[in-house]
């Protein structure tokens, strides 16, 4: 494989370096105190005539079970009274934002974790309604509403009242079918089960399912992988989101279950993700970016060739709306030129709402040079170009004056194969997808200045 | 497909009423549906203070419309309320029937406006449970709207499991699957499971089922010839339950 020879050509030396995911700029890191809820108010009230569609999170920390290599912001817990307060609380919030944004119609909404799914039915019909109640919810058949599901925690009866909810896109948790490596993330979940699932969601007629998977993980290697990718592709996914595991265990303390020596190491990583991305493209998925691939007649996969996707705090995205709403503990907004990010600690989140408050912990207001190296970033995760005449005519700008140094490096990765750049146009190549990251990396004005043990390693 | 039997709502063991209009929440027939277990007797006064309770309706009447604001949910005391929409095109289409015991008006709960319309079938009686006061009532007993919400979703699921099973399938199973839950459902409210009679047109059954009404006599004759039901005008008797739900490929 002509891929693998150029990885071991000591590439992976090269660009093996901490990077972040680019779901937002300025990264979340960078948000500061000094942003408070009346910032995010103020941003609200000067788009009070703005009518354009928006979208909304809402985030769900609570999981039944610790997996070992999450990192995401979560609670474990089995108590139900917790999982009732917090919602009260949440609805409270829903209220709040719904007084900022209700007049604006809601055509992508997004339920993730934690594990949503671990809501009861009723539960799960409460808060719809009370999104309905504050927020208004798009009807039509081009909505996106879609949930994260972990399937340990549904009972196919569930998914009839996920589909009776208005959901029409499903996510489904999957991250490796081979049990040893199961057992050593501590999530087990057969495959059989997940057929069941399977044919119980097609039965409902969603509009595309997803498959999270991860590589990296304790015990994988490339014999176990392909064997999960047979069972992947049976199941015929319309999308797949392959994540690289961050083992980062002095940040998630899940993660020090994982022993090091059980994950596989650099080389075999990058093995794994050229055998993931062949297989996918030879199945017929397209390769969106930065590990995420879909079928050729997804939504999301037209989007690319209509140029229309988007990328934002929870990935790849049809662009259907600007701005977000972020509801929950951990949750983060992005209004205008603004983003504010909620209380991760789920008592002060608590507490806030207590007081009638919105829960704005941070945030940050992003000036003229934030907006512009945005556009940046933003143009090459989603469009894998960047059109540099365009961005000179929006931001009043000379290219090269201001990204002199940056075109240096460029001509660097050019020379790799990495990239083309005919003097106007940046296009990411095919091995350049694999280093996406690196490449944004260069438009990063804060990236010299934060420790870079935050972020996770590229490949 | 477990849907079309196993999913309606908890038998009711509470005590009965004639079903007369008059009747309060506590001893309704229905209480078992409506009313939460944990509820105190003053509570269920409480609760009586915000129910319109028993309204009698015409045969025809429209207890709400397509797109009008989601404000209320509705419970079938005596008769048979059907729900339909309009399509795009202006075509009318039949999206439940529901009878005493079973809860309406859910479809407004994901977009807060409803998008079916409901119509009495036959004359009849209704309870209406104003939405934004029995949020207001919950609020002092939790126990009251996590009871509700947690019927609604029943009814979400139990209405998307039958509206799935109706569209996938032949023309056959469709018919032998709506008797299949019309039985089940009478069933589960202490009524004959197998002698009902049919409060909807010919015309109702076949727009719902997306047939012809061609196609459901049809249907219904075969089915008679083959003595797994037996039906006379309105009045239908299942004969041979096991084969009916052989029909309805479900077993």
């Amino acid at each position: 494989m002509k891929l693998k020879q150029k990885w071991d050509a000591g590439f992976l030396e090269k660009y093996q370096v901490m990077a972040p995911r680019y779901t937002s700029y300025p990264t979340a890191n960078l948000f500061h105190e000094q942003f408070s809820a009346e910032d995010y108010i103020k941003a609200c009230g000067k788009q009070k005539n703005c009518i354009s569609p928006i979208s909304v999170y809402v985030h769900i920390p609570f999981c039944e079970r610790a997996c070992f290599y999450c990192g995401c912001n979560r609670v474990i817990t089995r108590d139900r009274e917790r999982i009732q307060n917090y919602l009260q609380a949440l609805y409270e919030e829903i209220r709040l934002r719904g007084k900022l944004h209700g007049h604006r119609r809601v055509l992508q909404l997004h339920w993730g974790g934690g594990t949503p799914s671990y809501l009861d039915p009723s539960q799960m019909t409460e808060l719809m309604h009370e999104l309905a109640m504050n927020f208004e919810l798009d009807g039509s058949e081009s909505r996106d509403f879609s949930i994260e599901i972990d399937p340990r925690t549904v009972a196919e009866q569930s998914i009839a009242l996920i589909c009776g909810l208005g959901f029409n896109r499903i996510s489904l948790g999957i991250q490796d079918f081979d049990p040893q490596v199961q057992k050593a993330i501590n999530r087990i979940q057969s495959y059989e089960s997940i057929c069941r699932l399977m044919v119980e969601i097609r039965k409902f007629g969603f509009d595309s399912v997803n498959f999270d998977l991860i590589y990296g993980l304790p015990r994988q290697n490339c014999q176990t992988m392909d064997k999960t990718l047979d069972q992947v592709l049976a199941l015929k996914p319309d999308r797949i989101a392959c994540y690289n595991y961050a083992h980062m265990p002095d940040r998630f303390p899940a993660q020090r279950a994982i022993s090091s020596t059980a994950l596989p190491d650099g080389m075999e990583k990058i093995r794994l993700y050229g055998m993931i991305s062949s297989r996918l493209i030879d199945a017929g998925y397209v390769h969106i970016g930065l590990d995420h691939f879909a079928r050729r007649e997804d939504s999301l996969a037209k989007a690319v060739e209509e140029g229309k996707l988007q990328r934002n705090f929870q990935g790849y995205s049809r662009t259907l709306a600007n701005d977000l709403v972020g509801l929950g503990a951990s949750a983060i907004s992005e209004i205008g030129h603004c983003y504010a990010q909620n209380a991760k600690d789920i008592q002060a989140y608590l507490a806030a709402l207590d007081k009638g408050n919105l829960p704005v912990a941070k945030g940050m207001e992003l000036n003229d040079k934030d907006r512009l190296r945005k556009k940046i970033i933003q143009s090459i995760c989603c469009n894998l170009s960047l059109d540099t005449e365009a961005i000179e005519k929006e931001f009043g700008i000379s290219f090269r004056q201001t990204f002199g140094l940056q075109l240096e490096s460029i001509k660097a990765f050019e020379k790799d194969g990495l990239v083309k750049w005919d003097g106007k146009v940046l296009r990411v190549s095919y091995s350049g997808r694999f280093i996406l990251r690196n490449i944004c990396m260069l438009f990063d004005e804060y990236l010299y200045n934060s420790p870079t043990s935050k972020f996770s390693k590229v490949v | 497909m477990s849907g079309v039997e196993s999913d309606v709502i908890a038998v009711n063991n509470g005590p009965k009423c004639r079903h007369s209009p008059s009747t309060s929440c506590g001893d309704c027939r229905l209480s078992g549906i409506c009313l939460p277990i944990a509820l105190q007797h003053d509570e269920v006064a409480r609760l009586e203070d915000i129910v319109n309770r028993s309204k009698t309706i015409q045969k025809g009447y429209t207890i709400y419309r397509q797109d009008q604001e989601f404000s209320a949910v509705y419970a079938v005391r005596v008769g048979c309320v059907k729900t339909m929409r309009t399509t795009q095109d202006g075509k009318e289409q039949v999206t439940g029937f529901y009878f005493p015991g079973e809860i309406f008006g859910m479809d407004g709960i994901s977009k807060n406006r409803h998008t079916n319309s409901a119509v009495a079938l036959e004359s009849g009686a209704f309870c209406e449970i104003p939405f934004d006061r029995l949020q207001e009532l919950s609020s002092k007993l939790p126990s009251l709207q996590r009871h509700f919400f947690q019927l609604m979703s029943s009814e979400i699921a139990f209405d998307q499991q039958l509206i799935t099973q109706l569209s996938k399938n032949s023309a056959e199973e469709r018919m032998a699957a709506l008797f299949l839950s019309i039985s089940s459902r009478f069933a589960a409210r202490n009524q004959s499971g197998l002698r009902f009679r049919l409060p909807m047109s010919r015309g109702d059954i076949s727009n719902y089922l997306g047939l012809t009404v061609e196609t459901v006599s049809r249907i219904l004759t075969r089915m008679q010839q083959a003595e797994i039901i037996n039906i006379d005008n309105k009045e239908v008797e299942i004969l041979d339950i096991e084969k009916l739900r052989m029909s309805a490929a479900v077993l």
